[in-house]
């Protein structure tokens, strides 16, 4: 909301000789390019700092000198695009459009009743106080038992810290392990905050192309082509958000020999859609390959299998001496998280392996939601699509339409306009691929009922009619 | 308990015991490299991993990280939490957070959430429900006018402070605190690579800032002066009368921001009384407001904080968060939305645990005055005591050692009165300790003779 908004409010600055502005429209909320001298002076644009006098009365700074300038880092990182597209679709759900939003990352369903009572006795019996920074040695305790369990990789309670959704888990990891000038290695499609993190931390996002003909698989001679003496931290998400890829067991072997070669780099593994798969495929955690285990990361959590978003709760796994700085991180930006939400975590991790019963409903759900989208979008003329084996997300290729106009809207020029422009005449909300360094194509969630997908599907048909039938190419 | 075991290690352990830790790893010797990253050393320890691999896994962590100290407030409750579980019958003083239970209400609101089924994300900024209310507090309560679209809502107000320093600094940015300060500040500062600029205060001016130390200490780099009111650790209210000084130097110095700190707000002793710093004529556009649930409604478990400042600030804060931890808590939100309803500063509720508060404060004051050697400024907020020990450094107990320092004389405490304090080093302030009240008066008073009984061997002792 403060993103969209700060949008509006810059609108409204009167321009003079002295200043100009660029912008990107909605839905490509990134960062407003200001540049402006002020009185005279110009200001070092090396060093990216901005300073911005407002020429309204409308403004914050009526009639005032302050320097506004942000710090370079905060200039640096754009908003999250999924969180500014998530919010501008509520925000137009709360008045009175009737928008089917397949943009937010999150489950449908409910928390289960038993993780729910969980948290409500919580806080009938006053587990209200702080917890240890590092999380309750409880669930401490049984994320090594579950980690052990399912994942077969072996850890001690103080090899864990527990956060504030798993979020904040990868970004504390990112801040402790890189250093200024290291490069961060992050497959593309990816999860659109992995670069922004890297930029938090003054390192150099390396992005790394794929191909939907690969499933977006990371290309194992690709990434050794690409590994330099400042490659510090390669970024797998299996499952994976944007794409729904899961990484087979051999392809991670492969991967791990590479690494192993290196030793700087180490491997953040985002395993946070872990049981959200679909047979056949199978998950592998990267801590437990051959020689792994002291140079990984691993990242869960409890968002997406337990539809737990909204209490915020995510941990991280790995060598003591990583964890440790993540956790000294975590002491100075939000100590532990909530002990109410920790109480939750304990009975998910309670239901049984990978979340029994509970689970395995969503993701039969899930599956059926996925089986309908993928049927339906590879019969549409121009439309490619590799089918998902876990996560909630398509990630599909629409890029024949580019190039095209429609009447009343314009020329559809990549995925933030196509984006646009379902949203404007389908009132469809999605996520252009351009938020997660893959700008030919467009995520869609179906974390949302059959019934909507179904209306949703037949929305998007709707509004591609014209843009099929338009002129010749512009 | 990470960081507690963290902090160990880079305090006391030598570094061939530092193998130790990486034992079940190692199958070699450990090697050992100096490294320079942009000007700076930092140690990195080359572990060769058994048998898996022929190389040496470089275990080395970002500059800044290195340049944090962890909080040393949380590694000392850790701890303490930890004998205690251990059965050790600690009597802990440590944690800066209210004994009481959340409020009925706002409890039932959190409940209700969570059966209604609001357990999905929220907008990253807050609920509007949540602003809305928030901007009426803030109007009615502090005088201050504020629009939704200029809070944002954190998991706590140490996460909203965080963000705002990581905003508004720019590396070599000055952030100027004055001492004794609360843990986490300079380590804020550290984190957004500004250099944190200390100002001491006098114990005889009840540890209030200095107007004309503040005034002589403002250099061009100078961009953040953090003022914490209600204070953690001293619990120093600064009247409105000084705070107008301080804001008359502000203004003279364009770069200059304030965050003002007041999640201390309404656990406040008559006849003392709050005052937003952005409240002040001309502030309104350089302060950053602070505040949150934690404390004045012992909410410190649901994590809930706020900023609130101009926009553009706001925005920044917004943006951090949307990449570092998205929307806070959806229930806790609900939770602080029944907690604003309460009423003007919290209602009965609230007034009813400031009264237990201020009979605690009340009983410690007088109990602490009666012990030689130690002098007090009497809180007028909060629930902190910062006393003045330092009469007894110098001085050697049998079957512990020398007294140097506030450490010391807290670890002596701990492990002969098995009382757990936070040393005022951690605050800035090497002569002090912080004893939290937040807890029962019974406590509270086997507290006092345990710490009593602990100095009489000090007493008599002659100064090495």
């Amino acid at each position: 909301m403060a993103s969209v908004l700060l949008t509006a409010t810059i609108s409204t600055i009167t321009f003079g000789d002295q200043y100009s502005i660029s912008r990107c429209a909605f839905p490509s909320l990134s960062t407003l390019h200001l540049r402006a001298t002020q009185k005279g002076i110009h200001v070092e644009m090396n060093k990216r700092v901005v300073v911005v006098k407002a020429m309204t009365t409308k403004s914050d700074f009526d009639d005032t000198d302050v320097d506004i300038s942000l710090s370079h880092r905060v200039n640096a990182v754009k908003p999250s695009k999924t969180v500014a597209i998530s919010d501008h679709a509520t925000a137009l759900l709360q008045s009175g459009v009737p928008v089917i939003r397949l943009a937010a990352g999150e489950p449908d369903f409910d928390t289960p009743a038993v993780i729910a009572e969980a948290g409500m006795n919580a806080i009938r019996e006053g587990y209200t106080r702080y917890t240890p920074n590092a999380g309750t040695l409880e669930l401490r305790q049984a994320i090594c038992h579950k980690l052990k369990e399912e994942n077969e990789i072996t850890y001690t309670p103080d090899e864990i810290v527990v956060s504030n959704g798993a979020k904040q888990s990868v970004v504390q990891a990112v801040l402790a392990v890189c250093s200024p000038g290291d490069e961060v290695i992050i497959p593309a499609p990816f999860y659109t905050s992995y670069p922004e993190m890297a930029r938090l931390a003054d390192a150099t996002p390396v992005i790394l192309p794929s191909h939907i003909s690969n499933n977006f698989l990371l290309d194992p001679k690709l990434l050794e082509a690409n590994l330099t003496e400042r490659s510090r931290l390669l970024i797998l998400c299996s499952p994976c958000n944007p794409t729904g890829s899961v990484y087979s067991k051999k392809l991670l072997e492969e991967i791990a020999q590479i690494v192993a070669k290196h030793p700087r780099l180490l491997v953040l593994s985002d395993e946070i859609y872990e049981h959200i798969i679909y047979a056949p495929a199978t998950h592998t955690s990267f801590a437990s390959l051959p020689g792994m285990w002291d140079r990984t990361l691993t990242v869960n959590g409890f968002s997406k299998t337990f539809a737990m978003t909204g209490w915020r709760l995510g941990y991280i796994a790995g060598t003591k001496h990583f964890v440790a700085a993540c956790g000294k991180i975590q002491s100075q930006f939000t100590s532990g998280a909530s002990s109410i939400s920790q109480k939750a975590g304990v009975a998910a991790l309670g239901l049984g392996y990978a979340g029994g019963e509970a689970v395995s409903t969503m993701v039969k759900a899930f599956r059926e939601r996925r089986d309908f989208l993928v049927e339906s979008f590879r019969e549409m003329d121009g439309v490619k699509i590799s089918e998902p084996q876990g996560a909630f997300y398509l990630f599909i290729d629409f890029s024949s339409y580019y190039g095209r106009e429609v009447e009343g809207f314009g020329i559809i020029e990549n995925s933030d306009s196509l984006c646009r422009y379902l949203l404007d005449k389908g009132l469809v909300a999605l996520v252009p691929g351009s938020a997660f360094g893959d700008d030919s194509c467009i995520r869609i969630s179906y974390a949302e009922s059959l019934t909507n997908l179904k209306t949703a599907v037949e929305r998007i048909k709707k509004a591609l009619i014209p843009l099929i039938s338009s002129a010749a190419l512009v | 308990m990470a960081n507690t075991l963290y902090n160990g290690a880079t305090c006391r352990i030598p570094l061939r015991d530092e193998s130790l830790a990486f034992s079940r790893h190692v199958s070699r010797s450990l090697s050992f490299l100096l490294k320079t990253r942009a000007g700076k050393q930092s140690y990195a320890f080359a572990v060769k991993a058994s048998s898996h691999s022929d190389f040496d896994v470089d275990l080395s962590l970002s500059p800044r990280v290195n340049a944090v100290k962890p909080s040393k407030t949380v590694a000392i409750s850790d701890h303490a939490t930890a004998l205690f579980q251990a059965g050790v019958p600690v009597i802990r003083l440590a944690a800066g957070e209210p004994d009481f239970d959340t409020p009925a209400p706002i409890a039932e609101a959190g409940i209700n959430a969570i059966r209604e089924g609001y357990t999905r994300y929220t907008p990253n900024a807050g609920t509007m429900e949540l602003r809305q209310a928030i901007c009426r507090k803030l109007k009615e309560e502090n005088g201050i006018s504020y629009t939704p679209d200029q809070v944002v809502v954190s998991n706590g107000a140490k996460q909203s402070i965080a963000q705002a320093v990581l905003a508004v600094c720019s590396p070599g940015d000055e952030v100027i605190i004055p001492a004794p300060f609360w843990v986490s500040y300079p380590e804020m500062a550290r984190l957004a690579d500004a250099t944190p600029v200390i100002l001491p205060t006098l114990i005889s001016d009840n540890f209030l800032l200095d107007p004309k130390l503040l005034e002589s200490k403002i250099t061009e780099r100078s961009r953040l002066l953090i003022l914490c009111s209600p204070s953690n650790p001293t619990g120093s209210v600064y009247p409105k009368e000084l705070l107008e000084e301080i804001a008359r130097i502000v203004a003279k110095h364009p770069r200059l921001l304030v965050l003002s700190d007041e999640i201390y707000e309404h656990i406040i002793y008559a006849p003392a009384t709050h005052t937003s710093f952005a409240s002040l004529p001309g502030m309104w556009d350089r302060t950053l407001t602070v505040n949150g649930f934690s404390k004045a409604f012992a909410m410190t478990g649901w994590r809930l904080g706020y900023i609130a400042g101009p926009k553009h600030f706001v925005a920044a804060c917004g943006k951090i968060q949307s990449q570092f931890t998205s929307g806070a808590s959806s229930i806790a939100q609900k939770a602080a939305v029944a907690a604003l309803g309460l009423g003007h500063a919290g209602g009965e509720a609230v007034s009813t645990m400031v009264k237990a508060f201020r009979e605690r404060r009340d009983f410690l004051v007088k109990s602490f005055r009666e012990i030689d050697g130690v002098k007090i400024s009497e809180p007028q907020g909060a629930f902190y005591l910062f006393l003045d020990f330092s009469f007894y450094y110098g001085r050697e107990a049998e079957g512990f050692g020398k007294i140097e320092d506030s450490e010391s004389l807290c670890r002596y405490l701990l492990d002969v009165g098995q009382v757990a304090l936070v040393p005022g080093s951690a605050f800035g302030d090497d002569t002090c300790i912080r004893i939290s009240y937040a807890e029962s008066l019974t406590t509270l008073q086997a507290a006092v003779e345990r710490v009593k009984r602990a100095l009489i061997p000090l007493s008599s002792a002659a100064l090495v």
